[in-house]
């Protein structure tokens, strides 16, 4: 057994007995290894439990981690866990979707995107913990930042916010849109997913 | 007032027209251009506006949203009368923000379609295959009694709680003085009850701190906005007359 070997059977340990989602910085502590070490051990975690089809995943938020069950599970899990969920709106996805790849965000940012006031929907998804606050922009007034939770990631399904559906629509209208103006060249505002 | 969730059809299918539900102005117009099977990167927006204010029309959307919608159509009244009028410079008041920009709304339609449609997808994962964390320890305590509480244990709990005293007030030095909106509302509305018209600036010269001012005038925009008062200043930097709206429905 490898060093790393090792070390991702050491994390996925601790990430088992943990009731919280862990850092990068934590587990670089408790195992005494750099950061760099700890990612790369928690990358072969998380690509050896869906290779072999076992029934853990590793979910990774920005510097956080933690082991939920295999999305394919879920179903079959929905008996034991017996969470009663109602559907979200069409209005409340889409403030989400905003919300999902514009992170950080304001809600003007949402606002603005839909062109209707979102203020209902944001509050709902704060209620359902889908969003929570993440900071606050260092503008005037200092807006408050919204991003996507861990709930949000299992909720989808998702093992982190890579595994979005990527807005490859937009940005090929985007530069549709640009070429057709004289050669105008316009950034692609936000970049999807990459940006967490 | 809560929407009923409703359920999206995520298959590629033939396009059903389903204008009866739409999520704001952006996902009118863009429906308007997709039910007639036209190009959002080529369709002159300017051709929408009559569909999108005939829609707006037969379709009343709720109050708190209508200005959203009715923003979007006047840009796209705009743009037509533009288009119908062409060489004439917009009156000098609309250049500006106001000014509405047709690439800058094709944007907005091109960045709103793209997050609509990852959020059809979403919707068709939503609780589709979910994960599901480790429970905290406390699932496995054993479960609340279930016989009911006597509601004695209440009155208890009641009892003692009128039995802890009131918090003594704090100290007077510290105490921010506090002028609320109300407050100012009715100074001026004694002012102008005296002599049937203020003049706000005289108001204001009696206020004893920035944030009295501040309050003031939002105390005077408040009443216009109630309709309670009306406000007349015949030129730049004049006395602002404030008088009792004639039609006051106080």
């Amino acid at each position: 057994m490898s060093d790393q070997d090792g070390l991702a059977a050491y994390f996925e340990a601790l990430l088992f007995i943990a009731e919280r989602p862990l850092t990068t910085s934590e587990l670089a502590e408790l195992a005494e290894v750099p950061r760099l070490q700890v990612e790369a051990a928690l990358g072969e975690l998380g690509q050896r439990l869906e290779e072999d089809g076992r029934g853990l995943r590793l979910q990774r938020m920005d510097e956080e981690w933690q082991l939920v069950t295999a999305p394919e599970l879920g179903g079959r899990l929905a008996a034991y866990a017996a969470r009663q969920e109602t559907r979200l709106t069409p209005a409340a996805l889409e403030a989400l979707a905003v919300v999902a790849y514009r992170q950080p965000c304001t809600r003007a940012v949402i606002d603005r995107v839909r062109g209707v006031d979102s203020d209902y929907v944001v509050r709902s998804l704060l209620h359902r913990r889908l969003i929570a606050e993440v900071g606050r922009r260092d503008t005037p007034g200092r807006p408050i930042l919204l991003g996507t939770t861990f709930t949000f990631l299992e909720r989808f399904g998702l093992t982190s916010l890579d595994d979005l559906p990527p807005l490859t629509s937009e940005a090929a209208a985007l530069a549709a849109l640009s070429s057709l103006e004289d050669g105008a060249v316009e950034a692609v505002p936000g970049e999807p997913a990459d940006a967490g | 007032m809560p929407l009923e969730p409703i359920p999206i059809e995520v298959e590629p299918q033939p396009f059903e027209l389903q204008l009866e539900v739409f999520s704001g102005p952006l996902d009118l117009l863009l429906q308007l251009i997709e039910s007639r099977q036209l190009d959002v990167l080529t369709v002159p927006l300017a051709e929408m506006a009559d569909a999108y204010v005939e829609h707006l029309a037969n379709h009343p959307v709720p109050a708190d949203e209508l200005a959203d919608f009715v923003g979007i159509a006047s840009q796209l009244i705009l743009l037509k009368s533009r288009r119908l009028l062409p060489g004439e410079a917009l009156p000098a008041g609309l250049v500006g923000e106001e000014e509405p920009d047709e690439d800058e709304l094709r944007r907005r339609l091109v960045e709103y379609r793209a997050l609509r449609d990852a959020s059809r997808t979403l919707a068709a994962w939503d609780m589709a295959r979910p994960s599901y964390r480790r429970e905290p320890r406390e699932a496995d305590l054993p479960e609340a009694p279930v016989e009911p509480m006597p509601s004695s244990l209440l009155a208890d709990a009641l009892q003692r709680l009128a039995a802890i005293p009131e918090p003594e007030p704090p100290p007077p030095e510290i105490v921010a003085r506090e002028v609320t909106i109300a407050m100012q509302i009715a100074t001026l509305r004694a002012a102008m009850g005296r002599a049937g018209q203020v003049v706000l600036q005289r108001v204001l010269a009696t206020c004893q701190s920035r944030t009295e001012v501040a309050v003031t005038v939002l105390a005077m925009l408040e009443l216009v906005r109630r309709r309670q008062a009306t406000v007349q200043q015949d030129e730049l930097f004049g006395p602002i007359v404030l008088r009792p709206a004639s039609s006051g429905n106080a």
